[in-house]
C-alpha cells in the first residue's frame, strides 16, 4: 500500500482558494469532501488532512450504537464469553430457555448442509413455480417445453360492427372469453392475439365481406415469426380445463389424437381416398404419408362437417398456398350464396376437389378441442362424439350457434361456473365441502320439523 | 535435471492437510457406493442410462405408412407430355409421337402420350386434359426434374437445343426471364415479379400476343407442382366457361394468387413456343429457323387440319433425317 500523500485527482483541497459559488452546476450540496466543493466543513477538512497524514486524527472509539452498547448487550446474552470463565465451563448457567436456544443453534449449525439443501429446494420452487421464471421455462423452446411455438388467435366481435351493435351481454361474453384465454395463455407461455372481426367498411363494400380469417391468420404469422402452430378460436368458446397444456393434450402425440382418414368420421360423405389413377401414391393414400410432421392443418368435425370454430394451422409453405388459394374470386362469385359458412364451406370444397390438400390435413375428435353444449348438433346433448361431458373433463366448450335462438350469455356463465367448480384447489374444495355439508344438514332438519306437522294435519 | 541437494521442504507447512479436490460426496452416499457387492460402476452406469434415455426420448424415427420417397432429380431431366386426340389421322399422330421421341432420345429425356379421353373432365373441353396428364406423368416419373407439356399442335424443329442445359438452369433462367411484364398484355396491373431467383422457379411459360400460353410450358417436379396443377384443375374453373378454357384459368390463377406468380418465370416466346402461324408475340414470337419449337396454335380446331399445315415443316424434319 502506498502511504505517500499523493493528491487525489483534481488536486489538493484548498478551501480558501475556491470560490464559494463554484458548485459545478449542482443545486444540491455534494456529499463528502470532494475537491472544489464549496461546503468545506471542519469535519471534511479534518478528514482530508487525515488522509494526507496517513493516520487518523484522534477520534473517540465506539461511537455507534453497537460500539457504545455492545458490552452491555453481550453480557446479557445467554452465551456470553465472559460467563464462560466461571463455574459452568461453557455450560450456561442461565435459565432452561437460554440453554434450549443454545442447543437449537448448535444443531442448526451442525446440520447446515441438510438445511442448506432444503433451502435451495424451497428457493427452486419459489423461482420456478411461483414466479415468472416459471413462465420463461414454459415459453422457451430451447430450455423448456416450447410455449412460444403456439399462438392463440381469438376472434372477437364476430359479426359486429356495421351490421350490429353490441349490447351489455355481448360485452360480458367477450370479457369472459378474453379473460379465460388470457389466463390460459399466460399460464402456459403461449401468445394471445385478439383480433377484431367486426365487419369493416373496407370489406363491406367489397366482395370478400367477412372472409377475413385468412388475412387474420397471415397477419398473426407475420407478427409472431417464431411460432409454429396457430390456434383459431371463436368468441363463444370457453377453455374448461386450463390445466391442460396444448403440448400434452395434443401435440406430443399428434398421430394418436388425430385421424387422417376422413372415413373414420365422415358426416359430409366425402369419398376418400381419391381414386383417380393419375394421382401419385401419397395423394391416393388414405393417410397421406402417415408422419406427424406432414400435418399442417388440424380440424375438428361436428355433425355437419368441418368446424372452424376451433382449429390449428401450422406455419409451412403448404399453409401459405392454402391461405392463398382459400379465397378465390371465381369461387366466391359462383358460390358465395351457397357457402353460408364462408371459409368453412370453401375449405370443405377444396378438400373434396383439390387432391393436394388431403395429405396434409388431419382431423381431431371434436371433443378434444371443440365440445358442443346441448342445443348445437342435437337438443339433448348426448352425442358422445360431439357434446361436452363433465365427467370426462373436456378441454373446451364451443357454444356454436348460440346467437341463433339460444342464450349465449347464460351458456357462457354456466360453463364458467362449472369450470371454476371443477378446477377448485383442495382448500377451496374443503371449504365448499364444509359449507355444503352444513347446508345439507339444515335441509335435512327442515323436513323433519315439517313432517310431524303434516302428520298432525293429515 | 539434476539438483545438488534434494528440494527443501517448505518452511511453512500448511496448518491442515489440504483437502483433496475431488467433488464432495456426502459420507452416507460414499459409504453406499463403496459398499462391497455394489460397485460404483453400476450406479454410474444407471445414471448414464437415464441420461441417454432422457436425451433420446421421442426422437424415434417416424416411418409413417412406409411410402417410398422418390428423390427428385435422379431420373430423366425432362419428361415430354403430349396429350393426343385419337380421332385425328393416325399418320399425323405417329409423326407427332416420332418427333418427340427423336428429340427425347437424343437428350436422354422421356416421353408420355396419354389420350385426351383418359381423364374425368366432367364435361369440360378436352383441352383441360393436359393438366391431369401432367399430374399423371409426375406419378409415373416421380424422379424426373421437369415436365414439358407440349400440345400436339407444336413440332420440335431444332433438336440440337437441350432445354435442361440451355434454359432450365438457374443462371439461364435468370438471364432470360422477363420481369415486370404485365401478365395480360398490354397493360394488366399484375406484372411478373422483379426479383425472382432462378432456383426458386417452378413453372416456365411464354406469352403470345394475347396473353399467357399453355400450349408449351415447363413445370418443375415437386409439391408446388401438385398444388399448381390441382388448383388449376379445380372444377369451378372447369365449369366457369372461361372464354379460352384452361388458358384463361391459368391467367386467372397467376393474377390472383401470389404463391403462383412468385414461382413463375416468363421467358421470350421463341425459346419455348415460337408460332409458325397465329397471334405471335410481336417482338420475339414468330418462328424463324433455329427455334426449338414451331407451333400452329388452333390447327386442331374444326375446319383446320394440322397435318396439312405442318406438312412443309415435317418435310424439313424428314429431310434432316435423310
Amino acid at each position: 500500500m502506498s502511504r505517500s500523500p499523493s493528491p487525489r485527482p483534481g488536486g489538493w483541497s484548498s478551501p480558501g482558494l475556491n470560490t464559494p459559488y463554484d458548485t459545478g452546476g449542482r443545486t444540491s450540496p455534494m456529499r463528502g469532501y470532494a475537491n472544489g466543493g464549496s461546503n468545506v466543513t471542519w469535519a471534511s477538512a479534518q478528514a482530508k488532512s487525515a488522509e494526507v497524514k496517513g493516520y487518523n486524527a484522534f477520534s473517540p472509539r465506539n461511537q455507534g450504537f453497537f460500539g457504545r452498547h455492545f458490552r452491555n448487550l453481550s453480557t446479557s446474552l445467554p452465551f456470553s464469553y465472559a460467563e464462560k470463565e466461571k463455574l459452568g465451563r461453557g455450560r450456561s448457567q442461565g435459565n432452561a430457555f437460554a440453554q434450549l436456544l443454545n442447543r437449537v443453534g448448535w444443531n442448526l449449525w451442525r446440520l447446515r448442509k441438510l438445511i442448506g439443501t432444503l433451502l435451495a429446494i424451497i428457493l427452486w420452487i419459489i423461482l420456478f413455480y411461483a414466479t415468472p421464471l416459471h413462465r420463461i421455462w414454459r415459453r422457451s423452446s430451447a430450455l423448456g417445453v416450447g410455449g412460444n411455438k403456439f399462438v392463440l388467435i381469438l376472434a372477437a366481435n364476430q359479426g359486429g360492427g356495421v351490421m350490429e351493435w353490441k349490447g351489455p351481454r355481448e360485452w360480458a361474453i367477450e370479457r369472459d372469453s378474453v379473460k379465460n384465454k388470457k389466463k390460459y395463455t399466460q399460464n402456459w407461455g403461449y401468445d394471445l392475439e385478439i383480433v377484431d372481426m367486426s365487419t369493416k367498411k373496407r370489406y363491406a363494400h367489397e366482395w370478400r365481406e367477412s372472409w377475413e380469417k385468412v388475412d387474420t391468420i397471415r397477419n398473426a404469422m407475420r407478427k409472431y415469426p417464431h411460432a409454429e402452430w396457430f390456434w383459431w378460436l371463436d368468441t363463444n368458446t370457453f377453455i374448461m380445463e386450463p390445466s391442460y397444456s396444448l403440448q400434452k393434450h395434443i401435440f406430443n402425440q399428434l398421430n394418436d389424437v388425430t385421424y387422417r382418414d376422413i372415413r373414420h368420421y365422415n358426416p359430409l360423405n366425402i369419398s376418400h381416398p381419391p381414386t383417380d389413377d393419375y394421382l401419385d401414391p401419397e395423394t391416393r393414400s388414405p393417410v397421406g404419408d402417415g408422419k406427424a410432421n406432414s400435418i399442417n392443418l388440424i380440424v375438428p368435425q361436428d355433425c355437419g362437417g368441418f368446424n372452424l370454430g376451433s382449429f390449428f394451422i401450422r406455419r409451412s409453405v403448404w399453409t401459405d398456398r392454402l391461405l392463398d388459394i382459400w379465397w378465390d374470386p371465381v369461387g366466391y362469385e359462383q358460390k358465395h350464396m351457397e357457402w353460408e359458412h364462408k371459409e368453412q364451406d370453401a375449405l370443405e370444397y377444396m378438400y373434396t376437389n383439390q387432391p393436394w390438400i388431403r395429405p396434409h390435413v388431419a382431423f381431431i375428435h371434436q371433443r378434444k378441442v371443440n365440445s358442443f353444449p346441448p342445443g348445437a348438433c342435437g337438443e339433448k346433448g348426448d352425442d358422445p362424439n360431439i357434446h361436452y361431458k363433465e365427467k370426462d373433463r373436456d378441454f373446451l366448450v364451443n357454444m356454436a350457434g348460440c346467437e341463433w335462438g339460444r342464450d349465449c350469455w347464460a351458456e357462457m356463465y354456466t360453463y364458467r361456473q362449472l369450470s371454476n367448480r371443477l378446477n377448485r384447489n383442495p382448500w377451496e374444495k374443503f371449504k365448499d365441502w364444509i359449507s355444503d355439508s352444513v347446508k345439507h344438514m339444515r335441509e335435512k332438519k327442515k323436513p323433519d320439523k315439517k313432517d310431524p306437522k303434516k302428520k298432525k294435519s293429515g | 535435471m539434476h539438483f545438488a541437494m534434494p528440494p527443501r521442504k517448505t518452511s511453512r507447512p500448511p496448518p491442515y492437510a489440504a483437502r483433496n479436490s475431488r467433488p464432495y460426496i456426502p459420507l452416507w452416499l460414499k459409504n453406499r457406493i463403496r459398499r462391497p457387492g455394489q460397485p460404483r460402476v453400476v450406479v454410474v452406469g444407471c445414471l448414464v442410462l437415464i441420461v441417454l434415455i432422457w436425451l433420446l426420448r421421442g426422437s424415434g424415427p417416424d416411418n409413417g405408412v412406409g411410402l417410398a420417397t422418390p428423390v427428385i432429380g435422379t431420373g430423366a431431366p425432362i419428361v415430354i407430355v403430349t396429350v393426343l386426340d385419337q380421332k385425328k389421322s393416325p399418320g399425323w399422330i405417329e409423326a407427332i409421337k416420332k418427333n418427340r421421341e427423336d428429340y427425347a432420345r437424343r437428350h436422354g429425356y422421356k416421353t408420355f402420350f396419354p389420350n385426351n379421353t383418359d381423364y374425368p373432365l366432367r364435361g369440360a373441353p378436352s383441352s383441360w386434359a393436359k393438366i391431369p396428364a401432367l399430374r399423371h406423368a409426375m406419378t409415373l416419373h416421380p424422379t424426373a426434374s421437369f415436365f414439358w407439356s407440349l400440345d400436339p399442335t407444336a413440332l420440335i424443329m431444332n433438336s440440337n437445343i437441350a432445354l435442361h442445359t440451355s434454359l432450365l438452369t438457374p443462371q439461364h433462367l435468370e438471364r432470360v426471364m422477363i420481369v415486370n411484364e404485365p401478365i395480360v398484355p398490354p397493360d394488366s396491373v399484375i406484372k411478373t415479379f422483379g426479383n425472382l431467383k432462378g432456383d426458386r422457379i417452378d413453372v416456365v411459360v411464354t406469352q403470345d400476343k394475347d396473353g399467357l400460353t399453355q400450349s408449351s410450358f415447363l413445370v418443375k417436379n415437386g409439391e408446388w407442382a401438385k398444388y399448381f396443377l390441382d388448383a388449376w384443375f379445380d372444377p369451378i374453373y372447369r365449369s366457369y366457361n372461361f372464354q379460352k378454357a384452361e388458358a384463361h384459368a391459368l391467367e386467372h390463377l397467376v393474377q390472383w394468387h401470389g404463391t403462383i406468380l412468385a414461382k413463375l418465370a416468363l421467358v421470350p416466346q421463341n425459346l419455348l413456343n415460337s408460332y409458325a402461324s397465329g397471334p405471335a408475340h410481336l417482338k420475339h414470337g414468330q418462328y424463324k429457323e433455329g427455334d426449338i419449337v414451331a407451333n400452329f396454335p388452333g390447327c386442331d380446331k374444326e375446319k383446320r387440319n394440322c397435318a396439312d399445315e405442318m406438312e412443309p415443316f415435317l418435310a424439313i424434319l424428314r429431310g434432316e433425317k435423310n
